[in-house]
């Protein structure tokens, strides 16, 4: 079928195109004009800015954690209103289905989880794969595991260490690697307490930051697209700039994603001694062209927040709002759920006011990432109004008037007048994140991109442009009209499928059943095990 | 083979797909109770939705009294495989399923090999009622109180460990409170099949109270590991665990109210569809609600309006379950493949027979 989309503004930063135009669609690819010239149906965009459907790298969407979020918490989502029976299960709050509908109506086309413990792979893609609409992708988690702690300590080639990257990668189904405070939670198992870059992991005497170099090169030799994404050590402890601030010096000009770096961008200035250090971060980013970041931008309201770092998670159990948590000793990283409200008091107002310092500060829309850390800073429902804070700074400067001005005096946000455009919107949703991801076919307009298109009707309130899509393709068909759900489809998860030696599988098998008594089946899986059409779609590794 | 019966009499499985359609349809208010692997839960919500029905376990008691603990209250928990590998005192509480009975009986027979521990040392809190010989001829040591219940042995213990004074001491609590002491990792193997909801929380204040200064966790062994499957598949579908209900057209978590045998013994049901392959039957007396039974069975079953026969995951045909020994969801491949159908399979087949506008999610 061939659609045409007849008179928007194109922004297509990756192909030079920016103004009025047309875009072609012949079933789930955009294509050149054809030369006929007759499609079989054509949508007016007269007046809409027209897009590639976003990508988010950085969002807790499915897996262990998340699902145990839900189920520790379910007074936070009551159920909505009954709705039109269009949409099955999107009306169940917080459910996988939810979840799909809520990003297609904002024009997010694909969504990374950035936390899939390799243990729970299956898991984590069978939800995933009951999130509609989008397509999905998901980081493993390495370096809090015995078997690469084991390895680094035996002073373990690096080539052996490659297979087993590759086979984790290749046997979880996950589209990159993602290292959460190294070391930190094998160390929090022998009652370690609180652990920087340069500390040790007891029992193994490998240090947080050799695991990260370690992983970091692994990554980079086995030819993966996304750079290591890395949580660091101290995590949002005031000063934990500092240790933000030795990791990207560590990047040592190798690829290295930092992962929410607005939970790291604290000084400890003022009578508080807790107050933003963004900009002296988002200048060390700006001079190190080999990293790129993701913000983690903090809302105010009711969040939960869900991470790996099992340690920090455990020292902030005392702030769960509402007083529940729950700590997760894996096999691996494990994890912790707590609760958290963000108020708009002095500490509240440093972190908003650091995630925007480095939004705005930050100067290559190429390398800096749009997040929340969903729903760790906030739920990825604020992202329309977060987008209207980085467009317009009137906004900016009317939300501020209402926060802590004594916080404020701690940050350089109310300085800076910058507002970002719609090219660099797009650059930072759109385009960065595909090639940051390795995702050649999505983020542009381009013929022979996957047809993930994002159109939306121009008005001033930025939030409600940006929030509510006039129309949204996915693979070409129509999902979105108006804001709302026009068609179910399912999306798939993208994957790598690296090759390891076969001498490792061996060494799995063998490791798997000396240490748990169980064969190596027990934690892996066929595709079939998802039980949908093509659950997966593989990306290739660099060459 | 015959796979499908209306009443006691063998008809086309489309035939009795769409009889139980049209019951379910029809029905003002159908219940589930269901014991069945993860896409056969999926497949059960999606139908659940479309006909308004709340669904329960075909053994609810246990597995609302362990996702109570964590909808109310959260705690700290562990993965089996760490416990293998790091649990240098082993706590049992009260009586284990004896589904969990090997992985005990490994862990006796294991030392721990991470974290510099190299023995394990086994107590048992409360009474252990039938698991004794579990540790293969190993006796723990035995933490109780003439009275009290396992809560109050808990409930004791906790306040023992706090240097609290107490009207009935633990029996060995010395011994105890030195393993404690030289412990590395502590590991308390707890189920909500014998410890209810008391136990269950005055456990985690104790597991919170040793953490303050060295570690310690708790394993969850579940009542029923088809139970805890469906709570999490229904947790990512809904929001919510089971005993949920889509009986105002969007899903709801009421514990009480969908607790499917007090809905059927109050009469407050007219439908009760029941899926097992494990060999569970729906008990006599359902207040007059008809019955659609999903089972691995060749005939029908028994008052059924009903009976669809199905195969069980992991015997007859490839499924998804979660797994103790993992502690997460584990792929399990047929073991002796039949042609009986998977549960999700007839579910869909249903669901595909009752008029709806949306298409399904599953």
């Amino acid at each position: 079928m061939l659609t045409h989309i007849k008179g928007g503004e194109i922004v297509d930063p990756v192909n030079g195109r920016v103004g009025k135009g047309d875009l072609w669609i012949r079933d789930e690819e955009i294509v050149e004009t054809p030369q006929s010239g007759r499609a079989d149906r054509t949508f007016d965009a007269s007046g809409c800015v027209v897009m590639a459907g976003a990508i988010d790298i950085h969002s807790h969407i499915g897996g262990g954690n998340v699902n145990t979020a839900r189920l520790l918490l379910p007074e936070e989502h009551a159920a909505h209103l009954p709705r039109p029976a269009a949409t099955p299960l999107s009306n169940a709050g917080w459910s996988t289905f939810e979840t799909g509908c809520l990003y297609a109506r904002m024009g997010f086309t694909t969504v990374v989880e950035p936390a899939m413990s390799p243990g729970a792979a299956l898991h984590t893609h069978l939800e995933l794969a009951d999130v509609p609409i989008i397509d999905k992708a998901t980081l493993a988690i390495l370096g809090n595991d015995d078997f690469l702690l084991s390895m680094i300590r035996d002073d373990a080639s690096p080539r052996m260490i490659e297979d087993y990257v590759a086979w984790t990668v290749a046997s979880t189904r996950a589209l990159g690697v993602k290292v959460i405070n190294a070391g930190a939670a094998a160390a929090f198992k022998e009652n370690v307490r609180t652990f920087s870059l340069d500390d040790v992991v007891p029992s193994y005497g490998v240090s947080s930051r050799k695991i990260v170099k370690t992983l970091q090169a692994a990554v980079d030799k086995l030819g993966i697209p996304h750079p290591l994404h890395v949580h660091c050590n101290n995590l949002g402890a005031p000063g934990s700039a500092d240790t933000a601030a030795a990791t990207i010096a560590a990047a040592e000009g190798l690829p290295l994603h930092l992962a929410h770096l607005q939970f790291y961008g604290y000084g400890t200035e003022g009578k508080r001694k807790f107050s933003s250090a963004a900009a002296r971060l988002a200048e060390l980013v700006n001079a190190t062209p080999e990293v790129t970041i993701d913000i983690g931008q903090v809302m105010f309201g009711q969040t939960v927040t869900i991470s790996s770092d099992v340690m920090r998670q455990f020292s902030a159990r005392g702030t769960a709002h509402p007083k529940k948590f729950v700590i997760h000793d894996g096999d691996a990283n494990g994890g912790g759920i707590v609760p958290y409200r963000y108020r708009p008091d002095y500490y509240g107002t440093i972190q908003w006011a650091a995630g925007l310092e480095l939004f705005l500060l930050i100067t290559d829309p190429w390398r800096v990432f749009f997040t929340t850390d969903h729903p760790n800073g906030a739920p990825f429902t604020v992202y329309p109004k977060l987008f209207e804070l980085l467009m317009n700074r009137e906004a900016r400067g009317e939300m501020a008037s209402s926060l802590s001005k004594s916080a404020l005096a701690h940050s350089t946000l109310t300085s800076i007048d910058r507002e970002y455009t719609f090219e660099e919107i797009a650059i930072m949703t759109r385009a960065a994140p595909a090639k940051l991801l390795g995702l050649a076919d999505r983020g542009h307009l381009g013929p022979g991109a996957v047809a993930d298109i994002a159109v939306y009707r121009k008005c001033k309130d930025i939030a409600n442009m940006l929030g509510r899509a006039a129309l949204v393709f996915k693979n070409g068909d129509l999902v979105v009209k108006d804001g709302e759900i026009t068609h179910y489809r399912w999306g798939r998860a993208l994957r790598l499928n690296p090759q390891p030696d076969a001498a490792i599988v061996r060494r799995m098998r063998d490791y798997h059943e000396e240490r748990y008594g169980l064969s190596l089946d027990w934690f892996t899986f066929p595709d079939s095990a998802i039980l949908r059409d093509e659950p997966f779609r593989e990306v290739p590794c660099r060459a | 083979m015959a796979v499908a019966w209306i009443s006691n009499r063998e008809v086309p499985l489309e035939r009795a797909a769409e009889h139980a359609a049209a019951l379910l349809h029809s029905s003002r208010c159908p219940v589930f109770s269901l014991d069945t692997d993860i896409h056969g839960t999926r497949a059960a919500i999606a139908l659940a939705e479309r006909v308004g029905a709340s669904y329960d376990h075909v053994d609810g008691a246990a597995l609302a009294r362990e996702t109570a603990l964590i909808t109310d209250r959260g705690g700290m928990f562990v993965s089996p495989g760490e416990v293998r590998r790091r649990a240098d005192v082993v706590a049992i509480v009260g009586e284990l399923p004896e589904a969990h009975h090997r992985f005990v009986a490994d862990l006796a027979g294991t030392v721990p090999d991470l974290g510099g521990a190299n023995r394990r040392e086994f107590f048992l809190i409360g009474d252990g009622g039938r698991q004794a010989p579990l540790l293969g001829g190993r006796k723990p040591t035995r933490l109780s109180c003439a009275e009290g219940g396992l809560g109050g042995v808990l409930a004791a213990l906790r306040a023992q460990c706090a240097g609290r004074q107490v009207s009935a001491q633990v029996s060995n609590f010395a011994q105890f409170k030195d393993a404690l002491t030289s412990a590395r990792f502590p590991v308390f193997l707890f189920s909500g099949f014998s410890a209810d909801g008391l136990a269950l929380e005055m456990l985690q204040g104790l597991l919170a109270d040793l953490n303050k200064t060295s570690r310690a966790s708790g394993l969850l062994l579940p009542a029923r590991e088809s139970g805890w499957g469906s709570a999490l598949a229904s947790t990512w579908m809904t929001g919510f665990p089971l005993r949920a209900g889509f009986t105002r057209g969007f899903p709801e978590y009421d514990p009480w109210r969908f607790e499917a045998g007090r809905q059927l013994a109050e009469g407050e049901t007219d439908l009760h569809l029941w899926i097992s392959a494990n060999g569970n039957v729906p008990a006599a007396g359902n207040g007059g609600a008809r019955l659609i039974v999903l089972a691995k069975t060749t005939q029908p079953f028994a008052g059924a309006d009903v009976t669809l026969a199905i195969g069980q995951a992991g015997v007859d045909h490839d499924g998804v379950a979660y797994s103790s020994r993992t502690g997460s969801l584990a792929f399990v491949a047929a073991t002796a493949a039949s042609q009986r159908p998977s549960a999700a399979s007839i579910l869909r087949l249903i669901a595909g027979r009752i008029p709806a506008e949306a298409a399904l999610p599953c």
